[in-house]
């Protein structure tokens, strides 16, 4: 506790330094953007591109503002939202599932591991007009395709985490006297969290492309039919306004997730080093 | 014999197939027997269908793949020894990462149409930045004592970059390429499915379209097979190249 | 000391700034001279500095206070005139034994058939015959060492820098290359920095032991380690054993000053 207070009256003395140090470095990162967007606009209204080519980014703003006062961006949001995370969701419980059972019974690896190997690697996407005549056109199809594709990295990370968990770290365990039953939820998955974690970080992009590839191939709501009506009709700005609104979408999920990491791996030595990029 | 028990589950899965389809226990439309998908198979390499279009879809996944691996590697190592490059770049590569670059197809559509360029293009965006992240963590994970040795043997900057910084990231670099060689896949396959005039993902929509399934599901499968075999040959090749990382 | 001095230290200090955290004065207007071939020890405690200097001298680090001169010339920058040995051998990993000592040999511009010769000459020298083409990965400490040593002496610099070469290797390994570095360099006589907090080692190998003090990183004493030391068992010799001891004292109570700071 008070090793705690003292970093923490540290951290308040040195802030005024810290952020001189921090506010270039944050204004500069702000530039490109900036600079990327301006470029943009300025591009757009030189008369190099057509509007439909290159619509200017504050027609796009202002479309995705008139969509949102309509309630249509509302409505798409929230169902590719709705589908990529049911996806996710199942990816999660059922990929955990599948990998800690090939880890633990020889039955299950012999069964799964030859399907793992030779469906991760594939380009499950193929198999969408399989799954649109089983399934139909509707969200079960759409989620049934993104789980296909984004389950795989999470069996295979729980598969490896739970390999890579030192022995010393079970033994010990099992001389205090944990169950079989503590031993998987107290030790061996907590341990093997960092993979799984990062197997899910590769999960939940891979399900909101999925979602949005289905989505424009099988029409409907949701930001990636919504992208397609619009191109359908020639409609550029409603296509780079797509882009933007699932751009932002994609931003804001891989940086919940990364906090969610930051949250659960708070032990983890990482979690004190230098983010990367 | 150990390959074949192995490898028993998915012949087992096969044969369920042809089961389920023989004793229509499903409707032979949704899943036509394993046979019969065989036998459309030796059809669409007979009247060269799947040769030209498969082709078409090899050439695109190449040219885009290739480019994303020049540039990706040339911006990823810019970024990690160059700070100006770095504080400009790595802002654009955190917001465009996230970006799941499906939502990129209409647009390379609407700049370069249907053909070969638009498909080119998606893959190259769609497939540079997973290259560009492994080039640039492998090469600021390259160790300073190894930059320092090459300098005073007397490697010039740019010689070091070549020598020491290029090689010390190559394990992380390859690895980005893995992904990247993953994502070509998906990238040209959905974006063949919605539009196209040849390609795998052209035939699979057109064929479905026919009702003709057998044949769909031949080169749905023909696909996978691809991807899985392009993924295998990559790791064989990375394993080769990187010998120098295992003992004996 | 009638040679002139070949490397020359005169008032040099370091300012260690780390990415958070306070700035730390690593070394104090520190003044030093090194004759052509002399064998120069710095001696101290960890974190006294002795690896910075190291690094100032090879040119790694920029010269922020004083100024380092090596043959009448400002230090600028790393150059093929000063070789260095790291303490965890920094091989190209991605090379085998040959292609790591040939890769400075190729920097100096030399022809194909003479490195490759020169490369051979070295791997002998240092008893490598068998394991040219090996990767680092495949050697044990010691014959990363080696390859690490051979590497540096193959193209010929005039300086020596040593970072604690031996500090990675186990005991035994340790003696068995304190004595193949001294059968080296009594055959290409080379002037030498070694840093090392081993007290033996530094009177063994050494013509002059630096004794450094911890925080700010000065040079407290320089002490004569040069007699004969080709006795059979010098380390039991009593010259010896007086040198050992009246090191040590002096390295001890800046051990002991710097572990008192440290927890404060």
């Amino acid at each position: 506790m008070a090793v705690r207070h003292v970093t923490t009256r540290a951290r308040i003395k040195t802030w005024p330094a810290k952020a001189a140090r921090i506010l270039p470095l944050l204004l500069a990162r702000c530039f490109s953007v900036a600079a990327l967007l301006a470029a943009w606009e300025i591009l757009a209204r030189s008369g190099i591109f057509t509007p439909f080519q290159l619509p200017p980014f504050s027609a796009v703003v202002l479309r995705i503002w008139n969509d949102g006062a309509a309630g249509d961006l509302w409505i798409n949001l929230a169902l590719t939202l709705y589908r990529a995370l049911a996806a996710f969701a199942i990816c999660v419980l059922a990929g955990v599932a599948v990998g800690t059972a090939m880890s633990r019974s020889g039955l299950a690896r012999w069964f799964f591991d030859p399907i793992v190997s030779v469906g991760f690697p594939m380009p499950k996407i193929a198999f969408l007009p399989v799954v649109i005549l089983w399934l139909g056109v509707y969200d079960l199809s759409k989620i049934t395709m993104a789980v296909i594709d984004a389950i795989f990295p999470v069996i295979a990370a729980t598969v490896i985490g739970i390999q890579g968990v030192e022995r010393e770290l079970i033994w010990s365990a099992r001389n205090m006297g944990a169950s079989e039953r503590d031993l998987l939820r107290q030790v061996v998955l907590p341990a093997a969290l960092p993979q799984i974690m990062t197997g899910l970080q590769v999960a939940l992009p891979l399900a909101l492309i999925v979602t949005v590839v289905a989505e424009m191939l099988m029409g409907g709501y949701g930001l990636g039919g919504a992208m397609m009506t619009a191109s359908r009709f020639a409609n550029s700005t409603g296509v780079f306004a797509g882009i933007v609104e699932i751009a932002a979408l994609g931003y804001a999920l891989v940086k919940a997730m990364s906090l969610i990491r930051r949250r659960l791996l708070a032990w983890h030595p990482e979690a004190h080093a230098p983010s990367t990029v | 014999m150990r390959t074949l028990i192995r490898y028993l589950p998915l012949a087992l899965l096969a044969a369920a197939w042809e089961a389920a389809a023989r004793l229509h226990l499903v409707s032979s439309l949704a899943l036509p027997p394993l046979t019969d998908v065989i036998g459309s198979w030796i059809e669409l390499i007979r009247d060269g269908e799947l040769l030209v279009n498969g082709l078409a879809s090899l050439y695109r996944a190449a040219v885009g793949l290739a480019l994303a691996v020049v540039v990706g590697a040339l911006l990823g190592v810019m970024m990690a020894w160059f700070r100006p490059a770095n504080t400009l770049l790595s802002p654009l590569v955190e917001i465009f990462y996230p970006l799941p670059k499906s939502a990129l197809i209409p647009v390379t559509v609407i700049w370069l149409g249907f053909g070969d360029g638009s498909k080119i293009l998606l893959i190259f965006l769609g497939c540079m930045l997973p290259v560009t992240i492994g080039a640039f963590n492998g090469a600021r994970g390259s160790e300073q004592v190894l930059v320092w040795s090459a300098r005073s043997m007397g490697a010039s900057r740019l010689r070091m970059l070549w020598d020491v910084v290029l090689p010390s990231a190559m394990p992380e670099l390859l690895n980005g390429i893995r992904t990247a060689l993953a994502l070509s896949f998906i990238l040209l396959v959905s974006s063949e499915l919605i539009v196209a005039q040849k390609g795998f993902g052209y035939l699979i929509g057109s064929l479905g379209a026919n009702g003709s399934y057998d044949a769909m599901y031949a080169v749905v499968l023909t696909v996978a097979f691809l991807g899985f075999a392009a993924d295998r040959l990559y790791l064989a090749l990375t394993r080769r190249a990187l010998a120098w990382r295992y003992d004996t | 000391m009638a040679a002139p001095a070949q490397i020359l230290l005169e008032n040099v200090s370091h300012v260690y700034r780390p990415v958070r955290g306070r700035e730390v004065l690593a070394l104090d207007q520190v003044s030093l001279q090194v004759a052509n071939r002399e064998f120069v020890a710095l001696l101290g405690p960890s974190g006294c500095g002795k690896s910075t200097l190291l690094y100032l001298i090879g040119g790694f680090l920029p010269v922020e206070a004083g100024s380092i001169t090596v043959d009448g010339k400002k230090v600028t920058g790393p150059g093929p005139d000063r070789g260095i040995v790291f303490q965890h051998f920094a091989l190209f990993p991605w090379k085998t034994v040959r292609g790591n000592i040939l890769y400075g040999l190729e920097r100096q511009g030399m022809p194909k058939a003479e490195r490759e010769k020169r490369a051979q000459d070295f791997i002998e020298l240092v008893g490598l015959h068998g394991f040219e083409d090996s990767y680092p990965s495949q050697l044990s400490g010691g014959m990363k060492q080696r390859t690490a040593i051979a590497r540096t002496l193959a193209f010929d610099p005039a300086i020596l820098l040593m970072d604690e070469p031996f500090g990675a290797l186990d005991a035994q390994t340790r003696g068995l290359m304190q004595a193949e570095l001294m059968r080296i360099f009594q055959r290409t006589p080379k002037t030498v920095i070694f840093v090392t907090h081993d007290v033996q080692e530094a009177v063994y190998l050494a013509d002059r032991v630096a004794v450094m003090s911890a925080r700010p990183g000065r040079i407290k004493t320089i002490v004569d380690t040069k007699f004969d030391k080709k006795a059979e068992n010098i380390f039991k010799e009593r010259v010896f054993v007086e040198k050992v001891d009246e090191i040590w004292h002096l390295v001890r109570e800046e051990a002991i000053k710097a572990q008192g700071r440290r927890s404060t």
